[in-house]
């Protein structure tokens, strides 16, 4: 044996396995910060709390249109769609129709993949860093000035889009983005309360003087009341408890008393907090549970032990001017090699045909198409009666509805700070 | 004979994995934790010279972690559960570790193949099996509602709800981490227990020590090795668990600190805080470290290898 060849002797090992296990044990938080790294270069400027959005873009609301500025030209007309190769969706995980997608690649004759994020914000974050190269990519309005000022998402031109008439007027130039500049409409909902009848016996549509106050009201469901693990959607809420309608507040007194009504449902009902309602109501896991409202079309149509338990669901929709709504919607991404294509996507989603088998084949989302309207899905009987108010019309969107809208920087920080402090059930 | 460069050499795999994919991004995390955010895109912008590091999201996390504030709670819910879930890991484990190493003999390759078993099912599904087993009419809620354990666990305030194990109870995340990290617990206390010389036990019998106090004073002493192994295998990552929580649970009273990290690295304007946790947590592991060496160290010169 060699002088230094020394055996490593099993306590070695356990110290040395121990160390490296020990400092390994942040790895996942260590690995995700290397995701990516700055790419304006700009510093930490102090926020303003005006609403200005980043790179100075005025923050859209409903009564204050926003008409985004095109950082270059948009792709000349009547270019031919790029074929063969790979292209990319990024978006939601589950969320959109492979059949519908699959179709799409061979009327092209492109693969297409899905690459899946978590939420939006992870999704523009990982954009950002380069560590992701889509061809189309799901936006929400408020995340939109922040892509569009990182020049993450192309202008449109839509000649290519001309299914964009299918969706309802208000949505062909909406107050996010007038005249389409960069996206268009995928899906439509409003946030509420999805129950079961045969669990929770409140009538919650009548319930005065506020139907938001059951969550306060839910001793009797412990364990089995959960809210959207989303800090815009669980703050708004405990907001609209109050009576207070402006959910886009950037005042520190209205978000901090928010979140200290959040904090008492931990001792009311063990309050928990997830995205999995579609599936736990229907399951019975959860009996009254804050959700989208295309959550319990999602439920009715997938998630059902059986066909009773369908007359059992509702999901109470405030309706308009009480409660949130929103919607999502297509962007080109800069990274794509693929732009005509990536416009004819766009314009693929927007058919009649192609967006209502999405909708009632796969996600329960509606898009928000003039010609799918709650009677005419009833009486085809692709819904019951009992999950009408899940179906939105364009009444339910104007000026006066409650859109979470983006944030200036300390805006978000507040937000998000006063959803760790009701994560973190102190 | 070998060269005298050739096993040293050998390391260099190991050395250059280890900066690669351990010192480097620790950097990283730490350049995040002391530098800024891109206003526009929200992206980490980190100080790689420590003379540019701006140290207030480190002061700020580590004020919040002060008695009262919002990382306060989460911390030290954080720390009992690691704790109540290496005692009962210990309480299982050892056991079960200590039959399969001095009682079993024909059976012993079996029982060893059934402990590495569960490593053959990713972690996040085992998680997601106990979500139905314990869903309601699921086979291990009625298991326990009809063995009584339920019953049993309730009148001893263990859980609040003997029928919704899955209604946010700490219980059951303490039962999850137990379920989830006990294999990796018990191999390394096996492979100590086995390479115990049974001369000791039996010098120790012939001296007339009962079979408790042979066990008591030379087994338990002789595995104090592997079983330190086994719980700082098992505790540092229970230290930055975020999933199992967030699966058998998914209430904000039953989060961990991991779970706030995962928050702030989520998206938002904040991952500095994120990193500024991180960091924190890696330095109060360090010093859990520290001291497992030297108390390793020490039994090393106490008892001969």
């Amino acid at each position: 044996m060699h002088p230094r060849e020394r055996p490593t002797t099993r306590r070695q090992f356990l110290i040395r396995a121990g160390a490296v296990v020990g400092t390994l044990s942040g790895a996942d938080a260590l690995l995700s910060a290397c995701g990516g790294s700055a790419k304006s270069g700009a510093v930490v400027p102090p926020t303003t709390g005006t609403l200005l959005g980043p790179g100075g873009i005025p923050l859209a609301r409903a009564s204050h249109p926003v008409t985004l500025k095109r950082w270059e030209d948009p792709i000349a007309s009547g270019l031919k769609p790029e074929t063969g190769g790979t292209f990319t969706i990024f978006n939601y995980p589950a969320y959109i129709d492979p059949a519908v997608i699959k179709a799409f690649g061979k009327k092209y004759g492109v693969t297409v993949k899905v690459t899946p994020f978590d939420n939006i914000a992870t999704g523009v974050t990982k954009l950002a860093s380069g560590t992701v190269s889509p061809d189309v990519m799901e936006m929400t309005p408020d995340q939109l000035p922040r892509v569009v000022a990182g020049k993450l998402v192309k202008p449109l031109n839509l000649d290519y889009i001309p299914n964009l008439k299918n969706v309802w007027p208000s949505f062909q130039s909406p107050y996010y983005d007038v005249g389409s500049r960069y996206g268009v409409p995928y899906t439509v909902y409003s946030t509420g309360i999805a129950y079961r009848t045969d669990r929770v016996k409140e009538d919650i549509p009548n319930l005065k003087p506020n139907p938001w106050d059951i969550f306060w009201h839910s001793q009797k469901y412990t364990g089995k009341v959960a809210l959207l693990s989303e800090e815009r959607e669980t703050i708004a809420m405990a907001l609209l408890h109050r009576g207070i309608k402006d959910i886009n507040t950037e005042d520190p007194k209205l978000v901090n008393q928010a979140v200290n009504d959040l904090q008492e449902l931990y001792k009311i009902c063990s309050i928990k907090v997830g995205d999995l309602q579609y599936e736990n109501v229907p399951e019975d896991k959860a009996w009254l549970n804050q959700a989208w409202s295309g959550d319990m079309l999602a439920g009715y149509l997938y998630y059902l032990p059986n066909k009773q338990t369908g007359k059992l669901l509702r999901f109470w929709n405030p309706g308009y001017g009480n409660g949130p709504i929103g919607n999502d919607m297509w962007c080109v991404c800069s990274t794509t090699k693929k732009p005509v294509l990536a416009h004819l996507f766009l314009n693929y989603m927007l058919d009649n045909g192609v967006g209502y088998k999405n909708f009632v084949d796969f996600n329960g989302y509606q898009p928000p198409f003039n010609e799918i309207q709650p009677e005419s899905l009833i009486k085809k009987g692709v819904i019951p009666e009992t999950l009408a108010s899940s179906v939105l019309t364009e009444s339910d969107f104007g000026p006066k509805s409650l859109v979470e809208a983006g944030l200036t920087n300390a805006g978000e920080s507040l937000w998000q700070n006063g959803y760790a402090t009701f994560t973190s059930g102190a | 004979m070998y060269p005298r460069w050739l096993w040293p050499l050998s390391a260099i795999p190991g050395v250059v994995w280890l900066l690669l994919l351990f010192l480097l991004p620790l950097y990283v995390v730490v350049g995040v934790a002391f530098g800024s955010v891109d206003p526009v895109l929200l992206q980490p912008i980190p100080a790689w010279n420590p003379a540019d590091w701006n140290t207030s999201w480190i002061s700020h996390v580590l004020d919040q972690l002060l008695p009262g504030n919002v990382f306060w709670d989460v911390a030290v819910r954080t720390c009992e559960y690691v704790g109540l879930s290496l005692a009962g890991c210990i309480l299982i484990g050892y056991p079960v570790a200590y039959f399969v190493a001095r009682h079993a003999s024909r059976t012993k390759s079996m029982l060893l193949i059934l402990l590495v078993l569960p490593f053959w099912i990713s972690y996040l599904m085992r998680m997601l099996a106990w979500i139905n087993l314990l869903s309601p009419g699921g086979y291990g809620l009625r298991f326990l509602s009809a063995t009584g354990i339920s019953s049993v666990l309730f009148h001893l305030g263990v859980i609040s709800d003997p029928s919704n194990y899955l209604g946010g109870q700490s219980f059951t995340v303490i039962l999850g981490l137990i379920y989830g990290y006990i294999p990796y617990f018990i191999l390394p206390l096996y492979a100590s227990l086995d390479r115990i010389d049974r001369s000791h036990l039996e010098a120790a019998r012939d001296l007339g020590a009962s079979p408790f106090r042979a066990f008591w004073h030379v087994t338990v002493p002789l595995s104090k090795t592997g079983l330190l192994g086994g719980a700082v295998l098992i505790t540092l990552p229970m230290f930055g668990d975020y999933y199992t929580p967030n699966i058998v649970s998914g209430a904000p009273t039953t989060s961990m600190i991991g779970n706030q990290i995962d928050l702030y690295f989520h998206g938002g304007p904040q991952p500095t805080i994120g990193a500024a946790i991180t960091i924190l947590l890696s330095a109060f592991l360090m010093v859990l470290m520290l001291y497992y060496i030297r108390t390793i160290h020490r039994a090393s010169r106490e008892i001969p290898a």
